[in-house]
């Protein structure tokens, strides 16, 4: 126990971080790499063939075991309209050749049910028994006689290849697709103007109230607090809040627009392309001008007075001390705010989701809603990791732009 | 002079008014009849029918359930998610080691990341261990507030005048005692601070939660309050009431603990 | 209790962490897993739960399908699970429920156009043997219906309630004449919109016709109707444009949804308007201007879209047997009756069309021009990547209507879907 102590004593640093360091690596650094992983395959979970990571080739034997069901079922409904002996005798030989066939594969997988890896020896066998399934359909139907089911059992049948899937590896395809994608464009596009149009509105108008909150204004600290609330409300519910008041038939900011001739009618601002856009923009900055305005507000306040009062005795007015102290003392402060405003802005997903769905038409999709609906509406899990892997590109670039670029200190010692 | 103050006075007045607004207008809808929310009564502030029928409706949905899964999701993680991030974040902040400033940058840069990324393989393993809608949600929440957690405790913890350790030490007192008897008592205030900026952001959070815990009886109040959106019609009424309903919470928590908050939004956004 | 217990083992592992003692512990996701003790034995209940997943029905039809069958079964109680009325988001709940490999649903109720998708990808129990089982054949149901979850040569699915576009028409504007060309179901869509632009204007009226063209699922919908059901896509683009750009149709007519349409219709602002059965009630409801006496109905000129939702088993499911009794029940002959006189819906079993007591209950039924709409119903595509196909029509399709592309790059990509 002493010695325990010792060690943990001695290593203190380490140990204190490891706790939070196993939560970091279970639920961000593997999940990362299994993206990562996911992009490099056609995994899409709404496809027999691919839904699984797979190197190798596999069957899928319970699809397999049903398929030869439903053809032995099928040729046996057959059974009841077909008018001739010898087609008779040929439908019940191959149903007897071929159940006797499904067994010998079964026996040879050693399994009846599951998707299961094969050998090559396997999967040749398996191609010569599905090639032999259809010839000896193709004879069967060969034949004149007032079959019913003739096509939908060359249908059912083709599931025996369905049944074989081959590796889904598909090496750099979806990052390609990627590039290519013009939906991609358009919501980066959109992604983009709304990030800067969000950003920038929300640092002008944040300044404006914090220079004003910063003046020896009545009741400061009330309108402090009041500010956190858009902050503090869900987005989810914020967007709700929005949806309402934009709303064509009775949303009161929509028809306030119609008044003011903004919009040609109050249906319009969440039917048109840009109205929807500007409505997204108008809603965000709602919600985070006041939250910008208290860090500002905040990096305001450690401003010395004195400097203020240094420069009005050498006869600075008001403007040029805004430039010349302000500015560049605030500027940490602000870039600081920028930094993770611009990020959280190009990840923008609850406001839109909720908002407007990517509507009208997928005029709004930002490259969040397209991951998303690529991933959970489509599952197609391999294209919509490349798209965040993308993403993620495109985030530590921004980063990167700010780091080194505008030099703003996120890590002091 | 006067009338610069004047002018302040008026932004400061239509800046709340703006911010105040749409909750002004959701939580006097919330009280009309379904008949008064459209056509051409939609615009009277003052209905002349007020009615608490919405609100009724609400105990027949879900939002009461959805609150309660967000208030036990919340708690549940704050409470642990500090715990993580006190010990991580007093390492960082005093004690010595190599890697220390890349661990901090890597801590950050997680933060940085955009969920998109991580929901898809955490859906999937979730799937696989059964975990889709349940409790266990709050394991991958820390992804997103265990960072910020540091983050701003780091921040607290570089406060705290390094003489008080320094005495402890001179007194022969072993690092865990410092830190339990010294450090902590003292850095009490940053960790309630970021306990709370913690709970907001679960509370808060939409993403997972809408892709881990898509069954009803699991949603938060956040994704519940998203699918009262119908495909045709909207009950604007009922939908309003939801918005009230979930809204009072984080009212009460804002107005409670602001200092803290405010101390937590801005540490490590000013360099003193 | 059990949903507290991931908290619970969360908690012991935070705290061993936190106290520095399993310094050494592998990852952290594993393990609560194996801890997990053995639920308790489950307490006997009389009759076992079938989930349905299904969107809430105003007209009350649902609730008496579920009491009925849960009063006269035995073995089975049928719970219905109300998903959202969004359709959109309801399917990206189910392709989450059914992708993750959840049995959390043992019936599914489906808009006809996911069962492609959701048979492809295996989510869905065959149900050729059940037909076979309880004596029907699939010609018994709604064709429509029917070929809709018909994937690959296997049967996935039975009608909830079909449905079908065809023609509104106001008897009281358009001449006996006309009315009987478009009842007997034999006209183009030149005759339509020569039609339409004669009798503009008449009784008040501001349109002659109105349809769906906003940039949606309706859209597929009506374009499918205009280029027959995709046999001349580029004549369907030349068509729909050319009554998009007639005066005969409203200005804002690429906006047009069902609501828009039978707002029109509905105010008497419109001579012709193309929609679902669902108008004909709001019509008969009284509370419009229009006058359920003065509507006609009638084919559309190549044959209305199938639409409405269908019923399939998951795949996953613990109660086979009792899904399929449920299943039977509900598209049988008794279920499909009271979706019928109750819910006012159309019968997907088609016995019932003969049926006195749904005779009564639904007009519709009787009126001819809506007999010969029945017999003349196309399928949109049953594909496994339908949402995306659909996508890519709509926005060519509605691009090239509102002038923002040509007909060329329209014909040729949505033709290219269809290879």
């Amino acid at each position: 126990m002493k010695k325990l102590f010792n060690f943990i004593e001695d290593k203190l640093g380490y140990v204190l971080i490891i706790p939070a360091l196993i939560f970091i690596f279970a639920f961000s650094i593997i999940p990362i790499a299994e993206s990562l992983k996911y992009s490099f395959f056609d995994f899409q979970l709404n496809s027999q063939q691919k839904s699984g990571i797979y190197f190798t080739e596999h069957y899928n034997v319970t699809l397999a075991t049903e398929t030869f069901e439903y053809v032995d079922y099928y040729l046996d409904t057959e059974l009841e309209v077909v008018e001739k002996s010898k087609t008779v005798e040929q439908i019940k030989t191959f149903r007897t050749e071929m159940i006797s066939k499904e067994e010998e594969v079964l026996n040879l997988l050693e399994t009846n049910e599951g998707i299961i890896q094969v050998s090559d020896s396997d999967l040749e066998f398996i191609h010569q028994m599905n090639k032999w399934v259809y010839d000896g359909l193709e004879k069967i139907y060969s034949n004149d006689e007032p079959f019913v089911l003739e096509e939908d059992i060359f249908l059912v049948a083709s599931e025996l290849d369905t049944s074989i899937i081959v590796p889904n590896f598909i090496g750099f395809d979806n990052f390609k697709h990627v590039f290519l994608d013009l939906r991609v464009r358009y919501a980066l596009l959109i992604t983009l103007i709304f990030t800067v149009a969000s950003v920038s509105l929300e640092l002008v108008l944040g300044l404006m109230v914090a220079l004003i909150m910063n003046t020896a204004i009545k009741g400061r600290g009330m309108v402090r607090t009041l500010s956190l609330i858009p902050w503090a409300i869900p987005t989810s519910v914020a967007a709700l809040i929005w949806a309402y008041l934009y709303n064509g038939s009775n949303g009161i900011v929509a028809l306030l627009f119609e008044k003011m001739h903004f919009i040609g009618a109050s249906t319009d601002l969440m039917l048109t392309a840009n109205g929807a856009l500007i409505s997204i923009i108008i809603a965000d900055v709602w919600k985070t001008t006041p939250y910008m305005a208290l860090l500002l507000l905040a990096g305001l306040q450690i401003i010395p007075r004195n400097l203020y009062e240094a420069s009005a005795i050498d006869g600075a007015g008001k403007i040029k001390s805004f430039f010349k102290i302000t500015l560049p003392l605030l500027k940490p402060s602000i870039l600081v705010a920028l930094l993770f405003r611009t990020l959280d802005a190009f990840r923008i997903f609850d406001l839109i989701y909720v908002l407007t769905g990517g509507g009208p038409g997928g005029k709004t999709e930002s490259i969040s809603i397209y991951a998303y609906k690529m991933m959970f509406a489509q599952t197609r899990f391999g294209y919509g990791s490349a798209l965040a892997l993308g993403m993620a590109v495109v985030v530590a670039l921004i980063a990167y732009f700010y780091i080194k670029v505008l030099e703003v200190e996120l890590i002091s010692d | 002079m006067k009338d610069t103050k004047k002018l302040f006075y008026i932004i400061v007045g239509l800046y709340l008014l703006i911010i105040f607004f749409p909750f002004f207008w959701v939580f006097i809808t919330s009280f009309k009849p379904e008949s008064e929310i459209w056509g051409s009564e939609a615009l009277k502030v003052i209905s002349s029918n007020a009615t608490l029928d919405h609100y009724k409706a609400l105990f027949k949905a879900n939002i009461f359930n959805s609150l309660k899964n967000s208030f036990i999701i919340a708690s549940f993680t704050t409470v642990y998610v500090t715990v993580l991030a006190s010990l991580c974040a007093y390492s960082i902040a005093r004690l010595k080691f190599w890697g220390k400033r890349l661990l901090l940058a890597a801590v950050l840069g997680t933060s940085m990341f955009p969920q998109m990324i991580v929901v898809g393989p955490i859906y999937r393993a979730f799937v696989g261990l059964g975990w889709i809608n349940s409790y266990w949600i709050t394991l991958p929440y820390s992804m997103i507030t265990l960072p910020v957690a540091i983050y701003i405790l780091v921040t607290h913890f570089t406060k705290i005048p390094k003489e008080l350790e320094e005495s402890g030490m001179i007194d022969g007192a072993s690092k865990i005692r410092i830190f339990g008897e010294i450090i902590l008592p003292l850095a009490l205030p940053g960790i309630f601070t970021s306990a709370i900026i913690t709970f907001i952001g679960v509370w808060n959070e939409f993403l997972l939660a809408l892709t881990l815990n898509p069954n009803s009886s699991y949603h938060t109040a956040t994704v519940a309050i998203s699918f009262l959106r119908g495909q045709f019609t909207i009950f604007w009424g009922q939908v309003t009431a939801a918005t009230v309903v979930v809204t009072i919470p984080t009212l009460i928590i804002v107005l409670v603990f602001q200092k803290q908050i405010i101390s937590g939004l801005t540490s490590g956004a000013v360099k003193e | 209790m059990r949903k507290y217990l991931p908290l619970l083992l969360i908690f012991i592992l935070v705290i061993s962490l936190a106290a520095g003692c399993t310094v050494k512990e592998e990852p952290v996701v594993e393990e609560p897993v194996v801890e997990e003790p053995v639920v308790e034995e489950p307490v006997p209940v009389e009759k076992t739960i079938v989930k349905f997943a299904v969107q809430a029905d105003s007209t009350g039809a649902l609730d008496a399908i579920i009491s009925d069958f849960n009063e006269q079964s035995e073995l089975y109680e049928v719970e219905p699970v109300i998903m959202t009325n969004d359709s959109g988001v309801m399917h990206d709940q189910l392709m989450n429920s059914l992708s993750g490999k959840s049995g959390e649903y043992d019936i599914i109720s489906m808009d006809v156009v996911w069962a492609g998708e959701f048979a492809a990808a295996g989510y869905l129990e065959p149900i050729d043997s059940l037909i076979k089982d309880a004596g029907w054949k699939v010609t018994d149901f709604n064709a429509g219906s029917m070929s809709s979850g018909k994937y690959k040569g296997k049967n996935y699915v039975l009608p909830y309630f079909p449905d079908l576009g065809f023609l509104y028409f106001r008897t009281d504007i358009v001449s006996e004449e006309d009315a009987a060309v478009l009842v007997g179901g034999d006209y183009s869509w030149s005759d339509l919109l020569t039609m339409a632009e004669k009798y503009k204007g008449e009784n008040g009226t501001l349109y002659g016709h109105v349809f769906q063209s906003k940039q949606y699922e309706g859209l597929t919908c009506n374009i499918n109707e205009f280029s027959a059901n995709w046999a001349d896509i580029q004549g369907g683009l030349e068509t729909m444009k050319a009554f998009a750009d007639s005066d005969a149709t409203p200005q804002d007519i690429l906006v047009y949804t069902e609501g828009e349409t039978h707002n029109a219709f509905l105010n008497g602002e419109s001579v012709f308007a193309r929609n679902w059965p669902y108008m004909n009630g709001m019509a008969a409801s009284g509370d419009y201007n229009i006058d359920v006496a003065n509507v006609g109905y009638a084919s559309l000129p190549d044959g209305g879209t199938v639409g409405g939702w269908i019923l399939g088993i998951n795949n996953n499911s613990q109660n086979v047997e009792g899904s399929h009794e449920f299943l039977k029940f509900i598209s049988g002959p008794e279920g499909q009756k009271i979706n019928a006189t109750v819910g006012g819906y159309l019968p997907g079993f088609n016995a019932l069309l003969e049926d006195q007591e749904v005779l009564n209950a639904n007009a519709l039924l009787t009126d001819p021009g809506f007999q010969v709409a029945l017999t003349k119903t196309i399928a949109r595509p049953v594909v496994a990547n339908y949402s995306e196909v659909s996508d890519i029509i709509q926005v060519k399709t509605h691009e090239f209507l509102s002038g923002n592309g040509d007909i060329e790059s329209a014909t040729q990509i949505i033709s290219e879907l269809f290879e």
